[in-house]
């Protein structure tokens, strides 16, 4: 007994003058619970208690529209976006926003709508003037084509989709039930009319009540972006990034045992060697990340379609994701370079390098989508490298774009990376010196 | 004779550090010899070695070599030094041959010439059947000795030798100590720190004893011996002039 409890003493003594190392294994924790209980907050939520900025395209310009978007307003689902810089959104300006991953969802209320609806209310007086022996309205068959068209940004979920589809509709719906009763009731006909005259029960009448319908288009031209959104499209990209950073465990790793065994001493004693070390370890392991995203992408490719999943799509620019690759692979071993220049020893190093990994995968959208964060997570996301690297894929494999699509994601991962080189050589020679 | 190293009023006080680590020291070595550095623990052998390779900057004097500053001229002082640390620094999973190839060109040699030196060298201490083993399976004394041939690739005029010999074998030893001898008959000035000082009786051309900081003697082993009363050794003239008091 004696002997554990003398082991036990001995190593609170070491942990003890570890006071860093000692301090990030309580920290580290710490932060993950506050991050991860934020971030996993959103999928306990209902998508429709959070609140979305909903694009619109008027190109209606009546009181249909009118109704819409005061309906809309009311919601405390959405923060309606109808201009920017005072002047209305066009339907293409809406899916440039859409497509550029500024905004998740649009409508684009077609011309004419007011029109329809009119048309409609129309039609339906005509079938009650027809039941109870009235004259007849001027009224045209409905025009099947009349939808307001719902569009996503390529990236958002299925689950998503039909919350905010089921939501809009029912908001759309409203409106145009609206002015359909309004219409009805400057005519002289009561709603005990209008459910006397539905009593035939027939479809028919209740798609003319519905007035338009909703409708979700594709963005892209190309083809359905439903054909793209899955789990492989989201979970292979996301999650190899996610493998990429863990590469700061090995260089981490590495690097403290090149200053315990001293080999780093001798590099230190050669001329210059000391830059060349560093450039050589990021160019190895920037490589080493890359192929390893290589082979992710792989399994996406060829092995999921095996065990019964999607194949995983690379976007009409396959090759942009290269250099995406290349920069993702960069911020991380830069990132590890610098945990292993700054942290002295393994209980430092190890806990902060995977505990740090897995926040800045929560903060950036891999885990669970950036939409869906709280506020201030979603302001937070945006200084995660991981986020910017899981945006550019998402613009190749999801929005079609490509590389000018993710040149400003490209050079932030490489000011990332520069910043963190620059850091760590800093680091490093202050330590050398730090002994003066 | 030139001098390879001048060492002027050196101070320098550690942060946090109780007392001076140098307090004061001037040392000159002759380029072509074999000096010998010693001290007993804590006297600052080895921060004067650290100010010398600019690993150091001291608080002031100066040291120079072959009438470089040392604090100024690091960079370009490190290619004509060779310095050979008290620990074993190098790759411990790499093999010899692997480390030597990869220092080399960190030295900026080419393959061919860091394929000559290194088998030169390799054969010369002994190592030439070994140079495919890692590092971590050398026993101690092997591993001192690539050590040394690490830092000797480019081919230093000046070695500086931080306890060269501590914890190896008497056969190892010798090797070490003849190289030495071996490699400075070639024009190369060594610099050497022993708590052996017999070893150092045997191989150097002149001593200097240091102890807290401070210069104490210098001169010929021999010639040290000879003028320090009741004296037959050269640990006994270490001990006279540094006392029989245990050093922290």
């Amino acid at each position: 007994m004696n002997k554990i409890l003398a082991t036990i003493q001995k190593e609170w003594i070491l942990l003890r003058r570890d006071v860093a190392g000692a301090m990030l294994l309580f920290l580290m924790p710490a932060v993950l619970i506050v991050v991860m209980a934020m971030v996993q907050d959103a999928p306990f939520k209902d998508y429709q208690e959070l609140r979305f900025d909903l694009l619109i395209a008027d190109n209606d310009h009546g009181r249909l529209a009118n109704e819409i978007k005061n309906g809309l307003r009311q919601s405390q689902n959405f923060h309606v976006v109808d201009s920017i810089d005072g002047k209305p959104i066009t339907e293409s300006q809406l899916q440039t926003l859409l497509k550029a991953g500024k905004y998740r969802v649009g409508i684009v209320i077609p011309k004419g709508a007011t029109a329809e609806v009119v048309n409609a209310a129309n039609m339906v007086a005509n079938r009650l003037s027809e039941k109870l022996g009235m004259g007849k309205l001027p009224a045209r068959e409905l025009r099947d084509s009349m939808y307001v068209r719902m569009y996503f940004d390529p990236v958002s979920k299925p689950t998503f989709r039909m919350s905010i589809s089921f939501a809009l509709d029912k908001y759309i719906t409203y409106s145009c039930s609206n002015l359909l009763v309004g219409r009805l009731s400057k005519l002289g006909l009561s709603q005990t009319d209008m459910v006397l005259a539905d009593s035939t029960g027939s479809d028919d009448f209740k798609r003319i009540f519905q007035g338009i319908g909703i409708k979700e288009e594709a963005l892209n031209d190309k083809g359905s972006m439903k054909l793209f959104i899955n789990s492989v499209q989201h979970n292979v990209p996301a999650w190899a990034i996610f493998g990429m950073y863990f590469i700061v465990i090995p260089i981490a790793g590495n690097m403290l045992r090149e200053r315990e065994e001293r080999s780093s001493l001798r590099i230190q004693l050669i001329p210059y060697a000391h830059n060349f070390e560093a450039l050589g370890k990021i160019f190895f392991y920037t490589l080493i990340c890359t192929a390893q995203f290589a082979v992710m992408c792989g399994i996406g490719l060829w092995l999921l379609p095996h065990m019964g999943l999607p194949a995983l799509y690379l976007g009409q620019h396959p090759t942009a994701i290269i250099p995406i690759a290349i920069c993702i692979a960069l911020s991380a071993t830069a990132f590890g370079y610098l945990v292993g220049v700054v942290f002295k020893t393994a209980t430092q190093a190890t806990p902060f390098g995977a505990i740090s990994v897995v926040i800045m995968s929560a903060m950036g959208g891999i885990w669970v989508p950036v939409d869906l964060l709280p506020g201030i997570m979603q302001q937070l996301a945006n200084v995660s490298p991981l986020h910017w690297g899981l945006d550019a894929i998402n613009h190749i494999i999801l929005r079609n774009g490509n590389i000018n699509n993710v040149l400003p994601h490209l050079g932030m991962l490489i000011v990332f990376s520069t910043v963190l080189f620059l850091i760590s050589l800093y680091v490093n020679r202050s330590r050398i010196h730090s002994v003066q | 004779m030139a001098y390879a190293i001048e060492i002027a009023n050196l101070h320098k006080t550690y942060k946090g550090g109780w007392t001076p680590a140098l307090d004061g020291l001037s040392v000159h070595v002759h380029e072509g010899q074999i000096m010998g550095l010693l001290g007993p623990n804590g006297a600052g052998k080895s921060t004067t070695i650290n100010i010398l390779c600019g690993l150091v900057a001291p608080d002031s004097g100066h040291a120079t070599i072959f009438g470089k500053d040392c604090s100024k001229h690091t960079l370009e002082l490190r290619k004509t030094i060779g310095v050979v640390p008290q620990q074993i620094a190098m790759f411990g999973n790499l093999t010899a041959w692997e480390n030597l190839r990869y220092i080399g060109s960190l030295y900026g040699l080419s393959s061919k010439q860091v394929k000559e030196r290194a088998n030169d060298l390799l054969a010369r201490l002994g190592l030439d059947k070994h140079a495919d083993k890692r590092i971590n399976r050398y026993s101690g004394g092997m591993k001192r000795r690539a050590n040394i041939i690490a830092s000797l690739l480019h081919q230093p005029s000046l070695i500086i030798l931080d306890e060269p010999t501590a914890g190896v074998d008497v056969q190892s030893r010798a090797m070490i100590l003849d190289f030495l001898k071996e490699y400075n008959q070639q024009g190369k000035t060594i610099v050497y720190t022993s708590h052996l000082m017999e070893e150092a009786e045997q191989i150097c051309d002149e001593v200097v004893i240091i102890d807290e900081g401070k210069f104490v003697i210098s001169g010929a082993p021999l010639q040290l011996i000879k003028n320090t009363t009741d004296c037959k050794r050269l640990e006994d003239v270490f001990l006279h002039y540094t006392g029989h008091s245990v050093r922290d």
